[in-house]
């Protein structure tokens, strides 16, 4: 299929970039317009732009706290996802367990629940449930790794379990053979061969974790506080501070630009999820 | 093959925290939907009333609107993400210069937080000073606001959402259509098939579990969808875009109507678990069985 | 920049330099020595008076007392969600809750707050020589319970106002226009008709010059609460419905079948007056809260508008956020006939005063401190300069400080309007049920901007629901 002509495809592609970028571009445009000139008649094209909004959201030392807040619970989140998704789908693939199958789409139904009413039982487990003398699951950046489990943890195991089931059973059994203890069979013969489907898994778990608002602005107060709610403190009463909200978005980017650079090669050979088994 | 109890060893650690964190909430959840519970009724307690929520909940045509809504816009928006994703990955079986960078652009709104692509847009499609409307007006004469009509609205939310996750699609359909094997395909030109026989009768069923997987993780993250709509129509104009995720945030938070609201939330769980099942029993489970 | 705004700024960093430098300060410390280490934290909106607070008013305690003062602010929506899910549980987190004018008597009636007034009076040791309940304005009534006592301290107040552009009003040009075209001279105006013809009037002024302006803001969001909030709090008072035309008295009648008046004939007329407003209305209207109504006023979209007062002090002087700095003119709303004398009469109001306070849980661990605190911010010494950082005032003797009046001048009259006339506004009715019935009523009144239902139709169903959703509340027998 190369006989297709370049040029069609990249016009084609040009176009379709057009659309993708647009809205991200509006949003950096927002960025360094000043206040004032927002709510007049828009210019596609930006002319001398104002970096106030910059320089206002980097030196916020807040901001920079929710900035560390999110990167550790994105990332602890992400890991602990992968980890514990690949644990659990070496076992679903592997063994003959009664139900499992039942127990795998159950996993998945964790991810369906509409948050919002999820969000009373979570408050009063995290603070007076979970909760060992002054220490209180609440606000803290453990709390939030656990609680982001239940929307990660399931695309985990979801994402994870084709590849599992991809790996052909014979490797195991031969390294047993061997010799090998479970143990490194699992972290050595199998781990290594999930590679793709792990950093697709981290990747994504990573980017829902970092992106996710409602729990984190009911379930954080002071130390925990994520990069998205502190959107929300400027969505004034005087006014929304788009600028400074479009500034913030940007940081939020950087990011999640760089952590997806760096996997992207590994994303198409890791997603297959339901894919045909190789 | 060793015992099982190795396996229910590495599942523990999965299930005991989906426990803590995803049953025990939903038990907490369903216990309260069995009571009448407003913190600002007159009687602030707790008040078991049986399964009248339940009973309540048939005839509640705001509720049953926004299921009508909720159902139709998933319709819509995984439909087109699918049709615009599998176009894409086509496109992108081919080698073109650039293809790689090209591929990078295309991921971009992935990574971005629902609340942010909502609020670019509700700046983009501000009536009147938006950039959309004001050149859809100024090159076509077309007013679009989505403050007063509710097809412009809900095709702006559409719209959103296909921007924002058919990456997703197209990804994972590019990662089923790397892996099919090419054995089917001469053989159905040497037989002497066309291209939508092939495409019908090898291609998609071939991808079809990648599509379900990817229609359950698109069905299941509309259905909760409630930052991007929050920020851009509030669930306006009138009930148009008040989907599920919408009425049960303005029944649960500003209406601190716990009671109603988690019946509300059992149902809409228990409908979606349905309509999964029933993707997955029917699309998935006979192949895994075959194999 | 305007002067106002050059003080703000540095009042930000002038009154964190030389502090407060006097005598007091002796009790500050020696009240708070038993306290010291012990951090407070409260949850407010994200407005101007509360980031005062958070960056001035917190760290100069901290200062002074060793007391450490944590603000968390967030938005409107989320602020209350938080501060009832700590209440209800009894969780302590906050020692400082923002209470909204109408969420008080939601609060008062779940016990949710401490009597400041018995909790000084207990605790002799802690009353400041510098606070005084008695240097409030009338505003802290709204947050006194039953006894008289003082359950919040007022921390913002304004009043919801007819702005206006003064250099169109202004404009000899303009005026012979309009007094072509209508008759009469142009005016703010104080009947409902004249406010009409004058948005009619500067909508097709700015069709025909082919002007970005418009004839009136309408804050009419299809799908946010703000539109239902301008129609009972600034509309429907200035035709005479009062109290969203519910008597409490007459067990929460609302429809007029049952002695309410939700659904009367006024009302409908009130609500069409409104929706009429929109034809003049800048195209955004139907998108807009109180947030966008502010800023289509500040880019000069809007001849005339009801504004919130904490958006005037931004739009009339805050030139890196408004284009219309020194155009602005303050006056009363339009009014129907009679209304006045019935207001004068104490028998209404003509408009909306909003505000909040700062309140004590009941469940808070760290009373005595926050308590400290909440004088701290109570004194008349620490208002001059947050009224001039943020536009509000809740103690008396602020309307005469020298910075406040220099305010007023570039505000165009505001705080002289608030001070003599803000008698004739009123805070929300005491209902402990506010955010509850409003959202049961709101998406049918959403139905009649979008005109899916008409006034009439729309009225008559939202009295239905709003009698249905008190019976099953339990306020209506």
């Amino acid at each position: 299929m190369k006989k297709n002509n370049p040029i069609i495809a990249i016009v084609f592609w040009s176009l379709v970039s057009f659309l993708t970028l647009f809205p991200i571009y509006w949003l950096f445009v927002i960025s360094v317009k000043p206040a004032v000139q927002l709510f007049s008649t828009p210019d596609v094209m930006l002319s001398d732009p104002y970096w106030g909004n910059y320089a206002k959201v980097w030196g916020d030392r807040l901001l920079r706290s929710y900035m560390v807040n999110s990167l550790v619970i994105s990332t602890g989140n992400a890991l602990l996802c992968t980890i514990l998704g690949f644990f659990a789908c070496y076992a679903l693939s592997r063994f003959k367990m009664a139900g499992k199958e039942s127990l795998f789409f159950w996993t998945i139904t964790n991810r369906m629940a509409p948050p919002a009413v999820f969000l009373l039982p979570l408050f009063l487990l995290m603070t007076q449930v979970y909760a060992v003398g002054d220490f209180r699951l609440l606000d803290t950046r453990i709390g939030m790794i656990l609680v982001y489990c239940t929307f990660n943890l399931p695309f985990a195991i979801w994402t994870l379990r084709p590849t599992l089931d991809g790996i052909p059973k014979e490797l195991d059994e031969a390294a047993y053979v061997d010799g090998a203890s479970s143990w490194k069979v699992i972290t050595e013969i199998v781990f290594p061969l999930c590679r793709p489907g792990l950093a697709v898994t981290l990747i994504l778990t990573w980017v829902f974790a970092w992106n996710e608002y409602l729990l984190a602005a009911t379930l954080t107060n002071f130390n925990a506080r994520t990069l998205t709610t502190g959107l929300s403190e400027y969505v004034t009463t005087t006014g929304t501070e788009w600028g400074i909200m479009a500034t913030i978005s940007v940081f939020t980017l950087i990011p999640a630009l760089i952590v997806f650079g760096l996997v992207q090669k590994h994303i198409v050979a890791g997603l297959t999820f339901g894919a045909v088994k190789g | 093959m060793q015992s099982n109890r190795l396996g229910w060893i590495l599942l523990a650690p999965t299930l005991v925290i989906l426990f803590f964190f995803g049953v025990l909430p939903f038990i907490y959840v369903v216990y309260v939907s069995f009571h009448q519970w407003n913190p600002f009724a007159a009687d602030p307690t707790m008040i078991f009333n049986g399964a009248d929520n339940f009973r309540k909940i048939v005839f509640d045509t705001e509720f049953l609107n926004s299921v009508g809504v909720t159902v139709l816009f998933v319709l819509f928006a995984v439909i087109s993400e699918l049709v615009v994703g599998y176009i894409l990955a086509q496109a992108f079986m081919k080698e073109f210069p650039g293809k790689a960078i090209f591929r990078t652009i295309h991921t971009l709104p992935l990574i971005m937080a629902p609340i942010i692509v909502g609020s670019v847009w509700k700046l983009m499609m501000t009536p009147s000073i938006g950039i959309i409307p004001h050149y859809l007006n100024e090159w076509f004469g077309i007013t679009v606001n989505i403050g007063m009509s509710p097809v412009a609205a809900f095709t702006t939310i559409i719209v959103m959402d296909i921007w924002h996750w058919t990456p997703l699609v197209t990804l994972t359909l590019i990662a089923a259509l790397v892996s099919l094997p090419p054995d089917p395909f001469k053989q159905a030109q040497i037989d002497g098939a066309n291209k939508r026989q092939i495409f019908f009768h090898i291609t998609v069923p071939m991808i079809a579990p990648a599509v379900v997987a990817t229609v359950f993780i698109r069905l299941m993250d509309a259905l909760r969808t409630v930052d991007e709509v929050w920020m851009l129509t509030g669930g306006g104009p009138g009930s148009a875009t008040r989907f599920v995720g919408v009425h049960i945030f303005k029944e649960v938070f500003p209406k601190t109507n716990y009671g109603y609201g988690s019946t509300i939330s059992v149902i809409v769980l228990y409908l979606t678990i349905v309509a999964c099942w029933l993707l997955y029993v029917t699309m998935l489970a006979p192949r895994n069985k075959k194999e | 920049m305007k002067t106002v705004f050059k003080l703000a700024a540095s009042a930000l960093a002038l009154s964190f330099a030389t502090g407060m430098a006097n005598a007091d300060d002796a009790f500050w410390k020696e009240a708070a020595a038993p306290y010291e280490g012990v951090t407070l934290r409260g949850v407010t909106e994200s407005s101007p008076p509360s980031l005062y607070i958070r960056e001035v008013l917190a760290p100069e305690f901290e200062e002074l007392t060793g007391i450490r003062v944590d603000i968390e602010t967030t938005s409107w929506d989320q602020m209350f969600d938080k501060a009832i899910k700590d209440m209800e549980a009894g969780t302590g987190i906050y020692d400082m809750v923002y209470i909204e004018q109408d969420i008080v008597y939601s609060y008062l009636a779940r016990d949710f707050l401490t009597d400041t007034t018995q909790l000084l009076a207990d605790n002799p040791a802690l009353k400041a020589p510098t606070y005084d309940e008695a240097n409030f304005t009338t505003f802290a009534d709204y947050f006194k319970g039953e006894n008289g006592h003082l359950y919040g301290i007022p921390m913002e107040a304004f009043i919801k106002i007819y702005l206006y552009r003064t250099d169109l009003f202004g404009d000899p040009d303009i005026q012979a226009a309009f007094k072509e075209k209508t008759g009469r001279d142009l005016a703010p105006a104080t009947t409902h008709a004249e406010y009409t013809e004058i948005a009619k009037f500067f909508y097709e002024y700015g069709q025909e010059n082919d002007l970005q302006l418009w004839g009136a803001t309408v804050q009419g969001h299809t799908g946010h609460a703000a539109s239902w909030y301008e129609y009972v709090e600034t509309v429907a008072p200035t035709f005479g419905i009062y109290n969203w035309g519910i008597d409490a008295d007459n067990n929460y009648a609302a429809s007029v079948a049952n002695g309410g008046e939700m659904n009367s004939d006024t009302a409908k007329e009130a609500l069409q007056w409104w929706l009429d407003l929109r034809q003049y209305a800048p195209p955004e209207s139907n998108q807009s809260t109180w947030t966008e109504v502010g800023t289509t006023f500040g880019a000069g979209r809007a001849a005339q508008g009801l504004v919130y007062g904490e958006n005037a002090g931004w739009i009339a002087a805050d030139d890196t956020k408004s284009l219309v700095v020194g155009k602005v003119g303050v006056a009363l709303p339009p009014l129907a006939e009679g209304v006045m004398e019935e207001v004068e009469n104490g028998e209404g109001y003509i408009g909306y005063y909003d505000g909040g306070a700062f309140g004590l849980p009941s469940t808070s661990k760290k009373k005595e401190a926050a308590a400290l605190f909440l004088q701290y911010i109570g004194q008349n010494e620490v208002q001059p300069d947050w009224a001039v950082a943020a536009p509000r005032v809740t103690n008396t003797a602020t309307y005469d400080d020298p910075k406040v009046q220099d305010m007023n001048e570039e505000l165009g009259g505001y705080y002289d309007m608030l001070k003599d006339k803000g008698y004739l506004f009123a805070g929300a009715p005491a209902y402990p049920f506010h955010a509850q019935l409003r959202e049961a009523m709101a998406p049918t009144f959403y139905n009649i901007l979008t005109g899916d239902l008409t006034v009439s139709e729309g009225l008559d169903k939202m009295a239905e629901i709003a009698e249905a959703t008190l019976t099953e509340l339990g306020y209506r027998k």
